[in-house]
């Protein structure tokens, strides 16, 4: 069948001008549409070109990483396939590993969130003396990690730290918080949220401040009490950052090391090795590239899930104004 | 759709194409190359020394030893024409040796690196060290090194590790409480000697604080471990089999173990020596290296300083340690050169004898010995020629514990779990030798080709 020009649409005896009218517009546009392209590009390739190399090549190779055995010096890396998974998966000590990683994780993050909510609910009143104390809350979040260290070794030593004299008027020893396995994880936990309670705090009081007024006024006429009006509406109302700081501070704390270095390096035995010291002690003093892959592959891989469960079900029950 | 978000999607999928594209290629070339040349680690050169070949050695040493090797690079820089010795500390031999292994990996290494007993088999063993023979005379590093210590060094007939800063355990004791104590002014005999003396040491008290009779490091515990394990009649390791659950090292641990949980008059520490320096413990098996810091501690601290052998029980057994030198093969011939120069500079008498007396490490050039200023030193100073007259009765450490990698940490690592959580010594250590007879099979092939 022979399709004439008016079934297609077009007609042979429309003017010229139109015709070239019409032409013009998807040649005008296919121009707009190519420099738009260029645009993009131009803005987004930068940005991509590190990205590509900063992050995702990292993760690229560590996954390749993971799939060899190489000590790090031998010019042969040697392809294992899942072998270094399935070691892993089988040590006990690797299993021990991500044990104590949910208790540091949980005591830092449910700690850090519920102590930064008090501390954001205190410098929230009207009194004398809160910039200061809010100066100081947040201070500890901008020191290094290696002299938050040093400084809690110090504040820890049984014999002459500062925890000597403030346990001896109840009539306690100091326990040997870095060189004790039943204290150390715990001390750990407690200088994390030393040092990271202040950021928690600032970012709930700023939360706090944007509160609407008038929702507590009209609780306040109903007769709510301070306790009510906490939970049935600074918390809902907090969800939105109460939900940003469980994701970054979930993430945060998976990658702690520095203060671990300083303070415990994963001991006493290995009753402070979270993830990230084991992936450090399998690539750089096992110098077992391999093995210290798939830990990092595994711990990807395990964030990766928190937050994407986090969103999935977390954010449901967030309440954005 | 707007025309932009399409066109974005259609790049983007274009991009990740090219991302993918890129990273496939890369996975076969692979990144970080451990052949070919390497650079030099950067760092300033006074302008007077701007000429010179420029050689820049990695060291482990801080403090007073880092003061003691930088008067003798001085020393070394201002009495020639050509070379520069540049010193970069690096820290302790565990992150000296991660910094020399990455730096492998990224293809920039120092021409000198101290390197510790432990460490430096792993470079030997990945042929990443240049033989020392092609560039020191071997029948001159004969005549000069003492030869149990060279001999640590030295595999299938070649140099590769040069003593520096060699040291063995030593037994240190204050005098000063051993006297209020009531108990003999000497290091014990045995063990059991130092445990009968216990009960009068522990009674004591310094500033309000109990005396505790000894403290076991936290950190590289294994090495004064190694002579425990010895002293009990056990080991280690027989070869690379592996013996550390059994016999003699559990034994001695749970010896410790007793004095830790039972008897409460030893504990683990960050640092013993500070502990000893500050006369919370009466005594404590240490490195020689340790014996300056020790010694001017207890002179500003208004008590005196003991040494002696380490105490036997079943037998006597004390290993060495330290750190010692050693080049990497992928550096420029000339810079090696340069590097053999500053390493001869080193092992002059006087030069050889200035390190001992600045810092405490054992002589490792037996001549420095009769030079006037630690033969001195030796006469006046008894804990220096303690150290000097152990020095015959020492041995290499037990094969698994040098030769394979990250032995020392899982041993120490069982250790702590001894001294800390008071785990039955026969139950840590099968855990640590399950783990190192794992690392023993996967090495064991590379080991044995190079022994």
């Amino acid at each position: 069948m022979t399709v004439t020009d008016a079934q297609r649409g077009g007609s042979v005896a429309a003017p010229p001008r139109a015709a070239s009218a019409q032409d013009a517009g998807p040649r005008a546009r296919a121009r707009r549409r190519r420099r738009d392209h260029l645009l993009f590009a131009a803005f987004a390739a930068p940005n991509f070109f590190f990205l590509l190399v900063f992050a995702y090549w990292p993760v690229v190779y560590n996954g390749y990483l993971s799939l060899t055995d190489w000590d790090m010096i031998s010019p042969v890396k040697k392809f294992v396939g899942l072998t270094n998974y399935v070691d892993l998966i089988a040590d006990p000590d690797f299993r021990g590993t991500l044990w104590t990683t949910v208790l540091f994780v949980v005591g830092i993050v449910a700690g850090g969130m519920v102590l930064g909510l008090a501390i954001a609910l205190l410098l929230n009143q009207k009194l004398r003396g809160t910039r200061v104390v809010r100066t100081l809350t947040f201070a500890p979040y901008v020191l290094s990690g290696a002299a938050v260290g040093t400084l809690w070794l110090f504040v820890f030593d049984p014999n002459y730290g500062l925890i000597r004299p403030l346990m001896a008027p109840l009539g306690l020893t100091a326990p040997a918080m870095m060189t004790d396995s039943k204290w150390s994880l715990f001390g750990l936990v407690v200088v994390y949220l030393w040092k990271n309670t202040g950021f928690v705090a600032v970012v709930y009081l700023a939360g706090l401040q944007s509160m609407p007024r008038d929702v507590y006024e009209a609780a306040a006429l109903d007769g709510a009490s301070a306790w009510t009006r906490l939970r049935r509406i600074t918390v809902p109302l907090l969800s939105p950052v109460t939900f940003f700081l469980l994701v970054t501070s979930v993430i945060t704390t998976f990658q702690a090391f520095d203060v671990i270095a300083v303070m415990t390096g994963g001991g006493p035995g290995t009753s402070t090795s979270i993830l990230s010291w084991f992936i450090y002690d399998q690539g750089f003093r096992a110098f077992d590239a391999g093995r210290s892959a798939a830990g990092a592959m595994i711990m990807f891989v395990v964030l990766l899930l928190i937050t994407g469960l986090q969103a999935r079900y977390l954010e449901r029950k967030v309440h954005y104004q | 759709m707007s025309p932009v978000l399409r066109s974005a999607s259609v790049g983007r999928r274009a991009l990740l194409g090219l991302g993918a594209g890129a990273a496939a290629s890369a996975l076969l070339t692979a990144c970080g190359s451990t052949s070919g040349t390497v650079a030099q680690p950067a760092g300033e050169v006074p302008a007077r020394y701007g000429r010179r070949t420029r050689v820049v050695l990695w060291s482990t040493f801080a403090d007073v030893p880092g003061k003691a090797l930088q008067t003798l690079v001085d020393r070394f820089n201002a009495g020639q024409r050509d070379i520069y010795v540049d010193v970069q500390f690096q820290g302790s031999y565990d992150e000296c040796a991660q910094k020399a292994v990455v730096g492998l990996v990224a293809g920039q290494v120092p021409d000198l690196c101290v390197l510790s007993d432990v460490k430096w088999y792993k470079f030997y063993f990945g042929d990443a060290l240049e033989s020392w023979d092609d560039y020191l005379d071997p029948a001159w590093m004969d005549r000069t090194y003492q030869p149990r210590l060279l001999k640590e060094g030295r595999l299938k007939g070649h140099t590769w590790w040069l003593p520096l800063a060699r040291s063995t355990p030593l037994f240190y004791y204050n005098r000063t409480l051993f006297r209020k104590a009531g108990v003999p002014d000497r290091a014990p005999r045995t063990w059991d000697e130092l445990y009968e003396w216990s009960k009068d040491i522990t009674k004591l008290e310094v500033k309000g604080k109990r005396v505790a009779l000894e403290a076991y490091q936290k950190i590289d515990g294994d090495w004064m471990f190694q002579c425990s394990a010895w002293q009990w009649g056990g080991a280690y390791s027989d070869g690379l089999d592996v013996t550390i659950d059994h016999g003699g090292a559990v034994a001695a641990a749970e010896w410790q173990r007793r004095l830790v949980h039972r008897d409460r008059i030893a504990y683990m520490a960050d640092s013993p020596q500070n502990d000893l320096a500050n006369q919370l413990i009466a005594t404590h098996v240490n490195s020689t290296g340790g014996l300056k810091m020790l010694t001017e501690a207890a002179k500003a601290g208004g008590w005196e300083l003991g040494t002696g052998f380490l105490p036997r029980q079943e037998e006597f057994g004390v290993t060495t340690g330290g750190g010692g030198l050693g080049m990497f093969r992928r550096t420029p011939r000339e810079r090696k050169q340069a590097a053999a120069e500053f390493v001869r500079f080193l092992a002059r008498p006087e030069n050889a004898a200035q390190w001992t007396v600045d810092t405490g490490y054992m002589p490792v050039v037996p001549a420095a010995t009769k030079t006037p200023v630690l033969a001195r030193l030796m006469k006046d100073d008894p804990n220096v020629h303690t150290a000097v007259k152990q020095l015959p009765l020492t041995r290499k450490g037990d094969q698994v514990r040098m030769m394979v990698p990250n032995a020392n940490v899982q041993i120490y690592t069982g250790l702590q779990n001894v001294w800390s959580a008071d785990v039955p010594a026969e139950k840590a250590f099968a855990a640590v030798a399950e783990r190192l007879r794992k690392n023993v099979d996967r090495h064991r092939d590379s080991i044995e080709e190079h022994l």
